[in-house]
């Protein structure tokens, strides 16, 4: 049990130590700050926990934000209004998820190739209809997804976040899709045996986890207020380490809302606490890996106690 | 004497495996060793090959007292064993295989492969084995498999060859190659060990015989001063299983009905029905189909050709979701790898197969489910402490039980058993077999497959054995394990 606190312990003790380390870390701007650098991770990783806890994993995610972020500000190039074109960058997302799933269930190759082949499917597709070109002409207004604020002066991505993250809880904890995911990732054979109609199901986790990074490529697109084809680099190894860290399993069936949250934040904190102690940005990624190793080594020693 | 094992003994838990596992082994004889499914054959000879260590008893190699700590130290000395299931890599040529990690040592660790496959070659024409050398060993067939094994074994100088029913898996003329093989090495005085359940093949191959029951050497003598009748005697014992009887009761309607089942590879012409209130039985030696037709009733594996009929109206199962909207449930052998989700807890294994049951457009009712959980938990006498404790956390029995409510939720009214008791302790199986009376009673038809002759004969209505993938034949309730076995081991033509 004290093991299963400890995402949550580790975050809380780097929340204290940054306040009393640095002056600037506990300021409404620093703040705001952390909670958008994450919350772009942090959406994705909610749909990469759904994906890892039904024992899959989706190395792509990274260049679905860039597909959807590309496909949503294009389309407000082309004319659209501020929701549609944040409709069709989620939907695009979905696209993506959609062959991902399906190539995965219909094809029967092990999700790490697929999601490895689509990757550079779907970058190259973003490189491609862009010519490799960002998408400036967007209208003013749409700033407002990714750095605006309520009249509280909470980061409106906050709320974004909270309401992704409820849902995926439920979608988790009470729907039948969340129950399948967990029982093919814990032991895709007896989900199999059980009569749960596997291949369906693994699609609809990698189609709602596209359509997460849709979004995400469009708050991504809202921050940089242009729609890069090159965005998202990389993304896809944070998604993973938020949702590993906050004890998900690789091994599936195994993996929480509040896990992942935790373990975005810490990664959140930890390059923001390295930002303000002044430590070198390049010692920010050793010690990013290290965190990583350590807390899936920990979970590690947890179960293995637990089995005998 | 060749090897000399005295009261060796071996527990696994809870379960005693070997309570005395005794036998001698002269140099240039083949010994065989005989004993039903779990009599303790393979427990023994992997402490002989060093693969297990036993708890007590003494095992002399030559005269000298040994106690093998793993396989290498027991080659060393000179035991090989050729394995039912092959132990080779598949990737590798025969000859690789053969000299694989006793390659000569080379400063750069340079292997020379013409030298390899040229020894090979030699070893392969003085056995006058069908192989080739440089062949890849996962394109061979399971006796081209065995053959490598032994070249191995001879390759090491080993003076005591151990074969784990090695005919299992090989058709009649590879049979013959190996029954070939076999009297080579006895002549070259090498001691065999040749552990076999098909009666009708000892007699050509075998000198001495010992018999294991329940752990026990129960009988060693030399093979002709013994019937084959007696020889069944040996193996089965007097003790019939009087722990459990059920009372049967009067036949429903037919709710299985099964005609001319074929499938690939094993399957053919398979013809039964269950009827509900019935606990039929199925027997037959391991390799028999069992497991095959359980899987292919189940649409884990494609029907070929016949018809499958479920409370008397026609069924096409292509999956295991057709199975199960068709009724049927399968408790399977092995409930660890295919009928839980032993990290997951009791209510979601419970409800996992019916969770349309406990939810409404895809929304769950956590509630009704722990209800559901705790009302099959109570009808099965499940011991647990809360619906969402780890399937892991429960014993054996109780695990078998989570699969069984798991089927009892989808109202199932055809229930395959598997293997049932295997890997629980007699008060579980008592429960289990319980369960199966209480299961009858309530309208069900069950089909249980069993290896153990006692618990088939105390638990079914009416006995069917298979034998190579074919009904070899039906006996009433209360039919004697002989009869059982004479069935499951006899050929119509005998293999000559």
């Amino acid at each position: 049990m004290i093991q299963r606190l400890l995402p949550f312990a580790t975050l809380v003790a780097l929340f204290v130590g940054l306040a009393i380390a640095s002056p600037h870390f506990l300021t409404g701007p620093n703040l705001s700050t952390v909670i958008r650098q994450t919350t772009v991770i942090n959406i994705m990783a909610l749909g990469m926990t759904l994906i890892i806890i039904s024992g899959g994993i989706d190395l792509s995610v990274g260049s679905i934000l860039a597909f959807g972020g590309f496909m949503g500000t294009l389309a407000m190039q082309k004319g659209y209004s501020i929701p549609v074109a944040i409709a069709i960058g989620i939907a695009a997302g979905t696209m993506c998820g959609l062959l991902n799933g399906t190539l995965i269930t219909r094809l029967k190759v092990n999700p790490f190739i697929v999601t490895l082949g689509t990757m550079g499917i779907y970058r190259g597709m973003t490189l491609l209809i862009s010519n490799g070109l960002p998408v400036h002409e967007i209208p003013l207004k749409f700033a407002f997804l990714g750095s605006g604020t309520d009249r509280f002066g909470i980061p409106i991505v906050l709320w974004i976040l909270l309401v992704c993250a409820i849902a995926m809880h439920i979608v988790l904890e009470h729907t039948r899709l969340g129950r399948y995911a967990f029982s093919i990732g814990s032991n895709p054979e007896a989900a199999f045996y059980a009569g749960i109609p596997v291949a369906f199901n693994i699609t609809c986790v990698y189609a709602i986890a596209g359509g997460l990074t849709g979004l995400s490529g469009m708050i991504e697109a809202s921050r940089l207020m242009s729609g890069q084809p090159t965005a998202g680099q990389g993304y896809e190894l944070q998604a993973i380490a938020a949702v590993v860290i906050g004890g998900g399993s690789l091994r599936g069936g195994e993996g929480t809302v509040l896990g992942t949250l935790v373990g975005a934040f810490i990664m959140g904190l930890l390059s923001d606490g390295s930002d303000l102690l002044g430590i070198n940005p390049y010692w920010q990624q050793v010690i990013i890996g290290a965190v990583i190793i350590l807390a899936v080594w920990l979970d590690e020693v947890r179960k293995r106690r637990g089995v005998s | 004497m060749l090897l000399e094992l005295d009261r060796i003994q071996k527990r696994f838990g809870g379960v005693t495996a070997l309570k005395n596992g005794s036998c001698t082994v002269k140099a240039g004889e083949v010994h065989l060793l005989m004993g039903e499914n779990g009599a303790g054959k393979s427990t023994l000879m992997k402490i002989v090959a060093g693969m297990i260590a036993p708890d007590a008893g003494e095992m002399r190699f030559r005269g000298q007292p040994v106690r093998f700590r793993n396989p290498a130290e027991s080659a060393a000395a000179g035991i090989a064993m050729v394995h039912q299931e092959s132990l080779l890599a598949p990737h590798l040529s025969v000859a690789e295989n053969i000299f694989l990690g006793r390659e000569e040592r080379h400063p750069l660790g340079w292997i020379n492969r013409r030298d390899i496959e040229t020894r090979a070659r030699r070893l392969i024409e003085r056995h006058t084995f069908p192989l080739e050398a440089s062949a890849l060993v996962g394109k061979l067939s399971p006796a081209g498999k065995q053959m490598v094994e032994i070249c191995r074994a001879v390759e090491q100088g080993s003076s005591l060859l151990i074969f784990d029913e090695p005919t299992s898996s090989l058709t009649e003329s590879e049979t013959r190659e190996v029954f070939r093989i076999v009297q080579e090495l006895r002549l070259r005085e090498v001691g065999v060990i040749y552990i076999t359940h098909r009666l009708e093949e000892l007699r050509s191959i075998g000198d001495r015989v010992t018999v294991l029951r329940d752990g026990e050497t129960v009988h060693s003598c030399m093979l002709n001063e013994l019937t084959t009748d007696q020889l069944i005697q040996h193996m089965v014992g007097r003790a019939v299983n009087s722990l459990y009887r059920r009372e049967p009761l009067p036949p429903g309607d037919e709710m299985l009905r099964v005609d001319g089942l074929s499938s690939d590879p094993l399957l053919k012409d398979i013809s039964f029905n269950v009827r509900a209130g019935e606990i039929v039985g199925m027997g037959g030696l391991i390799g028999a189909g069992r497991t095959e037709l359980c899987r292919a009733l189940f649409g884990i594996d494609p029907i070929d050709s016949g018809v499958v009929q479920v409370g008397g109206k026609r069924v096409h199962i292509r999956s295991p979701r057709d199975a199960v909207r068709a009724g049927i449930a399968l408790v399977p052998e092995d409930r660890q790898r295919a009928g839980l989700a032993i990290e997951l807890g009791i209510a979601q294994n419970v409800t996992m197969a019916s969770l349309r049951s406990v939810s409404n457009m895809g929304f769950l009712n956590l509630r009704s489910e722990r209800m559901l959980t705790t009302e099959h938990g109570k009808r099965l006498r499940l011991k647990y402490d809360s619906p969402s404790q780890l399937a892991r956390r429960l014993s054996g029995g109780n695990q078998q039980k989570v699969v069984i409510a798991k089927w009892l939720a989808t109202k199932a009214r055809v229930i395959l058993f598997d293997e049932p008791t295997r890997g629980i302790d007699i008060g579980a199986k008592m429960e289990v077999f319980e369960t199966m009376d209480e299961l009858a009673r309530s309208g069900a038809a069950i089909l249980m497959m069993s290896s153990e002759m006692s618990e088939i004969q105390s638990v079914a209505d009416r006995i069917l054995v298979m034998r190579q993938g074919r009904i070899a034949g039906e006996l009433p309730r209360g039919a004697s394990q002989e009869d059982i076995l004479r069935l499951a081991a006899f050929e119509e033509k005998v293999a000559r």
